[in-house]
């Protein structure tokens, strides 16, 4: 049987109706301009869609997720985390999971938002996968389903009898929500969690006959740009965070970070885990060089989500033609359009209209780039 | 003003025109796999009849075509030629648009036209089977029908991704009694290689060829059958330029742009080459001749001018043709039949010289046009066709801009009854813009060997 670990943010989301745009350490005053709850109604969406798998629930008492499971009429749930006080926090997340752990769930559901995702990362890592309902207030993590019900039909699908999850990696993204209220977007890669999801592209129609194993298509970029990267023995190639570009370092013999910015040339890793300077610093006059990023998160960025060592003065020596961006086709269905936040409006013009994303051995998809939403970047973002 | 223009069934032409005799330029000979010597009529034996084989390397400006298969192309030729004034009419272009329409043929393409005549010269030789390939399912139809005409068994290996994509093509040639098999398959040693080192991929034609091959070589009973890229192929296709050359005479016009899509190259030869032997014997040196082909297997516009094979596995003989590289796998783009790493070496030798042009197009934006001949001109087009839209559309706007009134013909391949799968995705947002990814693609294969005997 499927032992599921459910766990409630009650307050996530909260802030943002508010415009307190997120809750991290906000709970009261957002309480105080009058904001209501509204992750227990998006969590029950979900639950009473899944009452009737079988699947055995371990949760927390109470607005955690009791009170949610008893409301669906959920049989036999096992209540493993007690919070101490009503207004739950970080550390009551990251205590649940704890005892998810300890009881050795298949998979942890969880609502909130990119902090909850935060939370929850922090404790189980990529050990067990993750998915969340999302009700937060921004949720550029990539562990989230569309919609609460697409959340259940996902559930079902792995934790029916006979029925299996498919895993992908996940970025969870953290998002400095005290810059995010004045204004300034200021987001990291967290790091890259295990989620289930259903496959997009062979999902009830036969219109597109695609490969559904995202690992394969990782392998099959990593193919085509070692090829590419042994063939250019001259050019440094610095590939930027994330499990694709990961792939490629590995595809290579290289041991390349999961989350930084390594620089690689003449297959040897030169350099890793570079900061802007340092990465100005690998790139004097005349140096030939290469960017090579993946899609970061659920939202489509290329550059801004968690590249804030790419800053503008980092891209004008590399060049925009110089810019390799790499994405799975699985990632590139969820991606209607891409983002380019460079925080130089000059360079993520020079970008065009189009994207050409390598996506698989010899393949590329044309992507439309959208205009980023949400707060303006400050320019001390990119270290200008 | 006509709107169809048929000719009388006694006007279907009687002879292919070959326009090997008058190219520029002569081809360079195709290449034996194994020795990388020019091939001799007796190294293509054991897949195919002598006569096609004669026919491949001919220096002969016509060549007559048998009684017996002009008795079957009578079935829907001559086909009608379209003005499209409601399409004309809908861009506001000075521009006289004419179609020909393929669709009209039993499988609902051009491909007949040589699955026919290929089939019968099998016939008369013996062969008691034919083995082949089939991108979307319109030549394994087509040659399906062929052969149950002529009293053959047919063995077709599909690539999978259109064996899923198009079923109803499948069935189409169950009707006409054919095997349908999806490649790669484990039948044949390269089919098993490919699903060895890849159990989960989509196939190419390139895979299919190898398969097919394979299976007529180790059989005795067997020959092989190929449904483009081969110079007999494209004669066969001729009939429809020929056609179109009489139906635009009847109406006192001529056309300034030839346009087709192009896979292989057949249904483009058909079109163009009669128009393009004009032009090369200098009677209309300023028609302008235009190749389509999807961007992501942009073999004419982004290919090397080089010898390579014409499958995977590397069983067939070596073409001095415009390529990809043989070992390329095409995206799963909906226009099945265009996926395909080189291109007829005639075609590619007229490109090369400058004879004809090509350019290339994103799936979306040959769905749009699709669309808009859909909505004007009432033909729901195959995907590979829509190319051939979207062309002629362009040139139509270049007219309208430029005030000219231009002739523009097409060579409307196919209708895409069977492949409404296709307009689904592109109604539901799904259609993906695959791209070649040129300069990478390039230094990538900068430390690859070059290809034995090139």
């Amino acid at each position: 049987m499927c032992t599921i670990g459910f766990l409630v943010n009650p307050f996530a989301g909260m802030g943002g109706a508010v415009g307190l745009k997120g809750t991290d350490g906000m709970v009261e005053a957002a309480l105080a301009r009058g904001a209501v709850p509204r992750a227990p109604g998006r969590a029950a969406e979900t639950i009473l869609q899944v009452a009737d798998i079988g699947a055995h629930f371990i949760t927390c008492s109470g607005v955690m997720g009791e009170d949610i499971l008893a409301g669906a009429g959920i049989p036999g749930y096992e209540v493993v985390y007690r919070p101490a006080s009503e207004t739950t926090g970080a550390a009551d997340t990251m205590a649940a999971c704890r005892a998810f752990l300890d009881r050795d769930a298949d998979l942890i559901l969880f609502c909130g938002g990119d902090g909850t995702a935060r939370d929850v990362y922090s404790v189980i890592g990529d050990l067990v996968p993750m998915l969340g309902i999302p009700a937060g207030v921004k949720m550029y993590s990539a562990v989230f389903a569309i919609h609460p019900r697409a959340a259940a039909g996902i559930v079902r699908e792995g934790c029916t009898p006979g029925g299996k999850f498919l895993l992908r990696d996940a970025e969870v993204v953290d998002v400095d929500e005290e810059a995010y209220r004045e204004g300034s977007l200021r987001t990291r890669l967290f790091g890259i969690a295990k989620s289930p999801y259903r496959p997009g592209l062979v999902q009830g129609t036969k219109q597109v006959f695609e490969d559904s194993d995202e690992e394969r298509a990782k392998k099959d970029i990593a193919r085509f740009m070692r090829e590419v990267i042994e063939g250019t023995p001259g050019i440094l190639y610095i590939l930027g965070p994330g499990s694709t570009t990961a792939a490629i370092g590995e595809e290579i013999g290289l041991k390349k970070t999961l989350l930084g910015f390594d620089a690689v040339k003449g297959g040897r890793l030169i350099a890793t885990d570079l900061n802007e300077e340092g990465l100005l610093g690998l790139l004097e006059e005349g140096t030939s060089a290469r960017l090579v990023i993946s899609i970061i998160g659920a939202q489509g960025s290329v550059l801004g989500r968690g590249t804030q060592q790419v800053s503008p003065a980092v891209l004008r020596r590399i060049g925009r033609e110089n810019v390799i961006i790499v994405a799975t086709p699985h990632k590139l269905a969820e991606t209607p359009m891409v983002f380019v936040d460079s925080g130089d409006r000059d360079m993520d013009l020079a970008f065009g209209d189009h994207l050409s994303v390598v996506s698989g051995y010899r393949i590329a998809q044309r992507k439309r780039i959208g205009r980023v939403e949400g707060p303006e970047r400050t320019s001390q973002v990119g270290g200008e | 003003m006509h709107t169809k223009i048929v000719l009388d069934e006694d006007h279907m032409p009687k002879k292919w025109y070959n326009i090997l005799p008058d190219l520029p330029t002569p081809l360079d000979p195709p290449l034996h796999p194994a020795t990388g010597k020019p091939l001799v009529p007796e190294d293509l034996t054991p897949i195919f009849p002598m006569e096609l084989i004669l026919q491949e390397m001919s220096q002969k400006r016509t060549i007559d075509i048998p009684s017996d298969v002009q008795d079957v192309l009578r079935l829907w030729r001559p086909s009608p030629l379209y003005r499209a004034h409601r399409l004309e009419k809908y861009l506001k272009t000075p521009a006289h648009i004419y179609y020909k329409y393929e669709g009209v043929s039993p499988p609902g393409s051009h491909k007949p036209n040589t699955a026919v005549p290929q089939a019968y010269y099998n016939m008369k030789a013996g062969t008691e089977r034919i083995a082949t390939e089939t991108g979307a399912g319109q030549w394994g139809s087509a040659l399906a029908f062929a052969t149950q005409i002529f009293g053959l068994e047919c063995t077709i290996y599909m690539v999978r991704s259109s064996y899923m994509q198009k079923p109803y093509r499948k069935s189409m040639m169950q009707v006409w009694g054919a095997e349908c098999i999806p490649s790669p398959s484990t039948k044949t040693k390269a089919g098993t290689a490919v699903l060895q080192k890849d159990p989960e991929t989509t196939g190419s034609l390139g895979i299919a060829i190898s398969e097919a091959v394979e299976d007529a070589a180790t059989h005795g009973n067997t020959n092989y059958s190929l449904g483009s890229v081969l110079n007999h192929v494209c004669l066969h296709q001729t009939v429809v330029g020929l056609e179109c050359m009489e139906q635009l005479a009847s109406v006192e016009d001529y056309p300034d742009v030839v346009i087709g899509c192009v896979g292989g190259g057949s249904n483009f030869a058909g079109i163009s080459f009669p128009f393009a032997g004009e032009k090369l014997k200098g009677k209309h040196k300023e028609t302008e001749i235009i190749a389509v082909e999807p961007a992501s297997c942009p073999t004419l516009t982004k290919g090397l001018f080089a010898y390579d094979y014409g499958d995977v596995a590397g069983l067939t003989p070596l073409l001095k043709m415009f390529t990809l590289g043989h070992d390329f796998v095409p995206p799963s783009i909906h226009a099945g039949g265009l996926r395909y790493h080189g291109d007829n070496p005639t075609i590619s030798r007229l490109v090369y010289d400058g004879v004809m042009k090509a350019v290339s197009y994103h799936q979306s934006e040959v769905f749009d046009a699709a669309q808009t001949f859909a909505r004007t001109e009432g033909i729901i087009v195959a995907p590979e066709t829509s190319h051939a839209v979207r062309a002629t559309i362009d040139e139509a706007l270049k007219c309208k801009k430029s005030g000219e009134a231009k002739t523009l013909l097409f060579n409307c391949s196919g209708h895409g009854n069977f492949d409404m799968s296709a307009y689904d995705a592109f109604y539901a947002n799904q259609l993906v813009d695959y791209e070649y990814p040129e300069q990478l693609i390039r230094e990538s294969l900068a430390r690859l060997p070059k290809i034995p005997g090139a």
